[in-house]
């Protein structure tokens, strides 16, 4: 497993500073947006607002890269591009990359 | 994300696979019966020593649902008055919040608490709108790990209602309406042994959410032969 430094476990990360937490991101394809706004309703953290009619990541983002917006876009406009981290006592350990459901079969073995 | 590999899963697979937390409900009312068989399913979840230390409140009256969401908001406001450190001005709050933090990390958690103020400011619905709202309370004087049980029964309810083209979402806020000297309590006629633990809101989604989409992938250390080999 990844390790936490005394140092690390003892710093409350600043919210408000984007080096120490870093926020979710996605991206909106703004040639295939209808504004249909059906990913805005989805968004649980307010963090996709209407900008000329597009849908748009808003000035300060805090998303977790749930996906709710990716899933539920008719157009297939947005995909998900980073995952959330944070430093200190909230670091996040253990996570590799972005990936879809992976299957595996019998030759997998 | 549909693929090739959809047919080769099982049916429970692609369920579990698909569910998306949804946010945005038909005004369309879930029949009883399909929330009668949703309960069903929790009642025969696993739990420690067979103790089942649940107790579900369906909710289904907008009223309730209104009101236990205006206790919430006050509470929200409040507490994000309090200990919002996201942006804090003062010495003394960030230090007196950051000292919180390390004695409830989970519960001022930086998530969270960007929820707290969306809900505070009007802009997060707590139950979404959603037509039926189940409570799930635990038996405090459970085995083990009762919030844990409560949490295995959910997701079984959770998994039923996808697999019937129903959309869910969890719902924790709701614990500030139980906490504390509430009426809600009263009104709903809850006490010892019983103690919030989660809710659920089930509704008909609008539009289609249920859909796979990426996730972070988690160290898996795998020990096999004498050896170790960790993989994501």
């Amino acid at each position: 497993m990844d390790k936490i430094s005394f140092r690390e476990k003892i710093k409350i990360p600043r919210y408000d500073d984007p080096i120490q937490i870093k926020m979710g991101l996605i991206k909106i394809e703004e040639a295939l947006c209808n504004g249909c706004q059906l990913c805005i309703r989805a968004c649980p953290a307010n963090a996709i607002l209407l900008k000329d009619k597009k849908a748009h990541l808003s000035n300060i983002p805090e998303c977790m890269a749930c996906g709710d917006c990716v899933a539920i876009c008719p157009q297939e406009a947005i995909t998900l591009v980073k995952n959330y981290k944070y430093t200190g006592y909230f670091k996040t350990i253990d996570k590799g990359d972005l990936q879809p459901p992976r299957f595996y079969g019998v030759k997998d073995d | 994300m549909a693929n090739s590999w959809e047919t080769e899963r099982t049916e429970t697979e692609n369920v579990i696979l698909k569910r998306r937390s949804v946010r945005y409900f038909q005004k369309k009312q879930v029949p009883a019966y399909l929330i009668k068989r949703i309960i069903e399913v929790g009642r025969f979840a696993p739990s420690a020593g067979n103790c089942q230390p649940w107790k579900f409140i369906v909710l289904r009256d907008p009223e309730i649902i209104a009101g236990i969401t205006q206790t919430v908001i006050k509470k929200c406001q409040a507490l994000s008055k309090l200990l919002d450190y996201r942006y804090r001005k003062s010495f003394l709050q960030k230090n007196i919040v950051n000292l919180l933090i390390r004695f409830m990390p989970n519960d001022l958690h930086p998530v969270p608490f960007g929820a707290a103020t969306l809900i505070a400011q009007g802009k997060l619905k707590l139950f979404h709108d959603a037509p039926t709202v189940i409570l799930i309370f635990k038996d405090v004087r459970g085995i083990g790990d009762p919030s844990l049980d409560c949490g295995i029964a959910g997701q079984n309810m959770v998994i039923a209602a996808h697999s019937m083209g129903l959309g869910t979402c969890w719902v924790g806020f709701a614990k500030l309406a139980f906490t504390g000297k509430s009426e809600w309590k009263k009104k709903l006629n809850i006490g010892y042994p019983y103690e919030f633990s989660s809710s659920l809101v089930i509704g008909y989604p609008v539009g289609r959410p249920d859909k796979m989409v990426p996730r972070v992938t988690t160290a898996v250390d795998w020990y096999e032969d004498g050896a170790k080999k960790t993989f994501y």
